[in-house]
């Protein structure tokens, strides 16, 4: 296998400019599914892999740029094409377009499905190659595993996955944002500082693009046996509901101590982000931009979720009380997005994943460094969802509603507790600044909901009833 | 049956030990008894044994005086055979003032004289191994019963032969590190002794010294205990409280490397003058800790053959309770290498409590919640009761408890009585509630004495749910769906499936924390087809689906076991399974080619 600067001008892959304005939309991953496509248009070519026998195969790594009809903003996809003579069965549902090679025909396909391909990067990326602006590194002091075989993960909104033997994920992100991502800057920062609460750094794939770094992939460590914390909380839910008559307390399922031990583990990441990469603090001009920009979200949510309205004046005092704390307000670099389907419980503990922020925001503003209790009014939201989504189906009645509660509460209050034992506070006493940020994140829900879920914007409604309940 | 009555009649020695004239404790000779029909020497036998822990006391009354005895067992050893154990495990059936369930030993030379003499016991080893069944029992090696010859000469004349026997001192200050065990009943490790005029040493009940391994001629007297009874033939013993032997100041007297040196000792008489028995430690420790007892790994283990695996039982009931397999799979993940020689027993229930020593405050309050809800049930760190009513008699349940036991790394110890879903009686004194007469049929005491029921030893279960009407052999062994006949059932696939007793041991995980999955891999060191099983558990009550990454084995097809049903064949994709609540299967992979 020789690669050069020659193939990267011969890749094949511009010859699928007109297949993949059919295929790009049909991937989950595709952001603008509602927006008609004018031009799909190579902006990176870098062959990676080249096998010339009588089974030939190929691997491009490709940026495509995605203008639509509407002029609107342009979009960055990333994509690991693969090309085979014949293609197996098993990859006939990634299959892309044929192309022409010296008069044969290969099928182009998404590469990362195929064994020999996807295992074709960790090589590239345990010797630090870059090949035509792609540049493959080895994070320091660790090594990239050699496998045999590898599968894909392709359950996420915004991202592929592929897991290698159960040693390594990488994770490829689709849609490409200028800047380096926030989930490879922080598990670096995270590495540095040896936190026991994430999965290893392995490895990266970057670039650039307009003259900004730009993030493709990460390699960490699997977490192998583990479960996410949605898939362990409702099953203790769903003990309790069956039992209607005992507390949460007294069910085989509670999952208090889990809750504990997950406070632990997030306050403890905290901890170990803010000596990684630092603390600031907020004076009363910061806290008063804090409180607009969550007011001003709010009145853009009750343009989508009407309802919303009879909750605004309450909601809005709660926001408004966050000028009234004393500053300064320590903030810091946070995981922004964290709820139960973020965390990891592995047979030791649990890991916290998914470092890239609410993926609805802008880059800049995951930056910003911000309270730790936006985190903790994440996860408390999470418990709260994985309590009452059990109740959206089947008959609710008082009693369940009421254990649902009780269950939220319980594991709040453990959540809290464990976080204290760590951290040398405990979120819930921070009352005023921790209702907000929940009050926020169930006013973004509301929205969410409604245009993805329906049936669900009860939960995020149902809570901002009763927060603003309590205030009064 | 017994060869012993078709020999010529010969003198019947005078039983157990006697203390002459001059305060010397003389003990019988092996060479004066009959020995036992030995079985076939099987080096690894008891890595592939069903074990079967049976109370003598508690089993079958053979002569009418309310208390079971080892004539009666014989009587009983074709339902075992049936059944399908291997080895039974009989805890100490030595001489003994019985304060301590007889592991507190005043002769153990002598058979408690309820329950026959040397010639029965001889008699029981020849009519086991008849049937292919070995037998072990316990030797406490710790301490004795204050009873014990030893400690009566020990206290009356220090300055004699017996008077270092034990660990005597002048204060009650020595060994402060030492934990307490019995912490119901005991304040001190140290008792004063008004006769002797001095502290003594014990690290569980008050009337059970601790011998002094530090004076050479203890160890000379354990030795000899010890070759007397493999003599006789019997196949191994179970050695009790083993990290206790050796006291050194400024440790916790646990694990200390005098002990494990004796007992390499121990092993190396074993693997020189009786090969094929088995040395089982009983030593309530972290995984990590245990596997000190077997010894050095690059001979395959030089001290015990096997070791009670403590942690894994409470963490199975906490992992249904919970729901969760997380439990189990970080037990199993902090479980070390065993040598190659070795092997775990592991159980769901014994003789004593529901340990909960190895469980850390917060897991053991969760246990006392969950299933000890009436104090009573509480007895010491621990839950004293059966199975079946700590699962709440659920069949389901039950089922899925016994197929864990079966299929996790070890080989699997039952526990009298739970193959039929016995119950408990918790009004019972100590330790009581789980040692009663075992429910043969549906008569009077249940089949197991032809006694005056106000004789016997303690009264056989009469409540509803568990009472002998309800639950005996009798009835389950006539209905082919019972209790009796699945465990049975199972216990058989085991033996059919090498991966079981000698695989490795792989969690596959999986995304659904309710369910345990786990492949059971054995490859044949003459290079013949690899045993392959895949056992998937349901630990929660309601149904659930399961997709298992399974492309290690692409292409194999999963035969279910107990109806040898092929399954779809495994893909590139993950494997779909859904099962019952507390459902789970046993399939074995084979190459497709071999599965039709």
């Amino acid at each position: 296998m020789s690669v050069g600067a020659s193939d990267d001008n011969r890749a094949l892959v511009f010859q699928l400019t007109d297949a993949l304005a059919t295929w790009l939309p049909t991937q989950r991953w595709f952001a603008a599914k509602d927006r008609p496509i004018a031009r799909v248009e190579p902006v990176s070519v870098a062959v990676l892999h080249h096998r010339e026998d009588e089974d030939p195969v190929r691997l491009e790594h490709t940026i495509q740029a995605v203008s639509f009809a509407d002029n609107g903003e342009v979009q960055l996809y990333q994509l690991f094409v693969g090309y085979r003579r014949i293609l197996p069965e098993r990859l006939q549902h990634v299959r892309i377009a044929d192309v022409q090679e010296d008069g044969h025909w290969l099928i182009a396909f998404d590469g990362l499905w195929d064994d020999e391909l996807a295992s074709s990067l960790l090589p590239l990326m345990a010797s630090g190659e870059t090949r035509n602006g792609v540049q493959f590194a080895t994070e320091p002091g660790m090594s990239i595993p050699k496998v045999t075989s590898s599968r894909v993960v392709d359950t996420e909104q915004t991202n592929t996955s592929v897991i290698y033997d159960d040693a390594a994920i990488l994770k490829v992100f689709r849609r490409l944002v200028l800047g380096t991502n926030p989930d490879l800057e922080l598990c670096r920062a995270l590495r540095r500082v040896g936190c026991p609460y994430v999965p290893g750094l392995l490895g990266s794939i970057e670039g650039g693009y307009a003259g900004e770094q730009v993030t493709y992939a990460m390699l960490s460590a699997y977490a192998v046996n583990s479960a996410d914390g949605w898939s362990m909380a409702t099953a203790s839910v769903r003990d309790l509901i069956a039992e209607q008559d005992l507390r949460a307390h007294e069910v085989g399922g509670d999952f208090a101590a889990e809750a504990y031990r997950l406070g632990e583990a997030v306050a403890a990441v905290h901890g170990d982000l803010a000596t990684a990469l630092g603390t600031s603090s907020l004076n009363s001009d910061g806290l008063v931009a804090l409180s607009g920009a969550m007011s001003s979200r709010l009145d853009a949510a009750i343009a989508v979720v009407p309802a919303l309205a009879q909750y605004a004046p309450a909601v809005r005092t709660a926001f408004e009380a966050i000028h009234d704390l004393t500053p300064p307000v320590p903030v810091q670099r946070v995981h922004g997005d964290l709820h139960l389907g973020q965390v990891l419980r592995t047979p030791t503990g649990w890991l916290l994943i998914d470092f890239e922020g609410e993926p609805a925001k802008p880059l800049s503003e995951r930056l910003r460094p911000d309270s730790v209790l936006r985190d903790v009014a994440g996860m408390l939201r999470s418990f709260d969802y994985a309590a009452q989504h059990l109740l959206l189906t089947g008959d609710s009645d008082h009693q369940r509603e009421y254990r649902a509660l009780e269950w939220t509460e319980r594991n709040r209050a453990a959540f809290c507790s464990g976080y204290a034992a760590v951290s040398d506070f405990n979120p819930a006493e921070q009352r005023t600044l921790l209702r907000a940020y929940e009050l926020d994140k169930a006013v973004y829900e509301a929205v969410y909901e409604r245009q993805h879920r329906p049936a669900w914007v009860e939960i995020p409604l149902r809570s901002i009833a009763r927060l603003t309940q309590q205030l009064t | 049956m017994e060869s012993g009555h078709k020999n010529p009649p010969r003198k019947k020695p005078i039983e157990g030990s006697h203390v002459t004239d001059e305060g010397l404790v003389t003990h019988p000779k092996a060479a004066e008894y009959r020995h036992a029909y030995a079985m076939p020497v099987e080096p690894l036998w008891f890595k592939r044994a069903v074990f079967y822990e049976v109370l003598v006391r508690a089993f079958y009354d053979s002569n009418a005086d309310g208390c079971g005895d080892l004539r009666g067992l014989i009587e009983k050893l074709d339902y075992l055979e049936w059944l399908g154990v291997d080895c039974l495990w009989l805890p100490p059936f030595y001489d003994s003032p019985l304060r301590d369930g007889g592991y507190d030993i005043s002769d153990f030379y002598r058979i408690l004289p309820e329950f026959g003499d040397i010639d029965d016991f001889v008699a029981l080893l020849d009519a086991a191994h008849r049937r292919g069944i070995r037998v072990i029992t316990d030797l406490v090696m710790n301490h004795t019963s204050d009873q014990h010859p030893w400690f009566q000469e020990s206290r009356r004349d220090p300055d004699g032969p017996y008077g270092d026997y034990y660990v005597w001192r002048d204060t009650d200050t020595g060994y402060p590190d030492a934990r307490i065990i019995f912490v119901d009943t005991e304040e001190s490790n140290w008792t004063f002794d008004p006769v002797r005029r001095q502290f003594y040493w014990h690290r569980f009940f008050s009337h059970q010294p601790d011998l002094n391994y530090d004076n050479p001629a203890v160890q000379e007297e354990m030795l000899g205990v010890i070759r007397f009874w493999l003599d006789l033939g019997i196949d191994g013993f179970r050695l009790d409280a083993v990290p206790y032997l050796f006291e050194r100041e400024g440790t916790n007297c646990e694990n200390l490397p005098e002990t494990h040196s004796f007992l390499r000792r121990i092993r190396k008489i074993v693997d020189d003058e009786y090969p094929g028995r088995v040395l089982l430690a009983e030593a309530n420790q972290w995984p990590s800790d245990v596997v000190q007892y077997f010894g050095d790994p690059s001979v395959g283990g030089d001290e015990c053959h096997m070791a009670f695996h403590f942690p894994l039982m409470p963490r199975i009931f906490m992992a249904v309770r919970r729901e969760s397999r997380f439990p189990i799979s970080e037990i199993l993940a902090q479980t070390p290498e065993i040598p190659s020689s070795s092997q775990w027993g592991i159980f769901l229930r014994n003789h004593d409590e529901l340990t909960l020593e190895m469980v850390t405050d917060e897991e053991r309050d969760y246990m006392y919640a969950e299933y000890a809800k009436d104090p009573r049930m509480r007895a010491n760190i621990g839950i004293r009761r059966r199975l079946a009513p700590l699962l709440e008699n659920d069949r389901n349940q039950l089922e899925l408890f016994t197929a864990l036991l079966l299929s996790l790394p070890g080989s699997p110890v039952l526990y009298y009585g739970d193959e039929i879903g016995m119950g408990d009686n918790i009004w019972l004194g100590d330790r009581d509630g789980v040692r009663t007469p075992m429910q043969w049929t549906p008569d009077r005491n249940a089949g197991f004495s032809q006694a005056n029921p106000g004789r016997l030893y303690l009264p056989v279960i009469m409540d509803p749910i568990y009472g002998y009407q309800a639950v005996n052999v009798e009835a389950q062994l006539n209905n082919s769906t019972s209790l009796l006949h699945w465990t049975r059932r199972m216990i058989e696939i085991r033996k059919r499936h090498l991966a079981f007793a000698l695989g490795s041991f792989h969690d596959l995980g999986g995304s659904n924390p309710c369910v345990l999955s786990y492949i059971r891999e054995y490859n044949p060191p003459d290079g013949d087809k690899p045993d392959i099983v895949l056992c998937v558990n349901n630990l929660s009550r309601f149904p659930q689906p399961i997709e298992l990454n399974l492309r290690q084995w692409e292409g194999y097809v999963p035969v279910e076991l107990t109806g040898r049903v092929p399954f779809p064949p495994i893909g590139e994709l993950p494997y779909l399974l859904t099962l019952p609540g507390h459902g789970f299967y046993w399939f074995q992979l084979s190459p497709r080619e071999d599965a039709q």
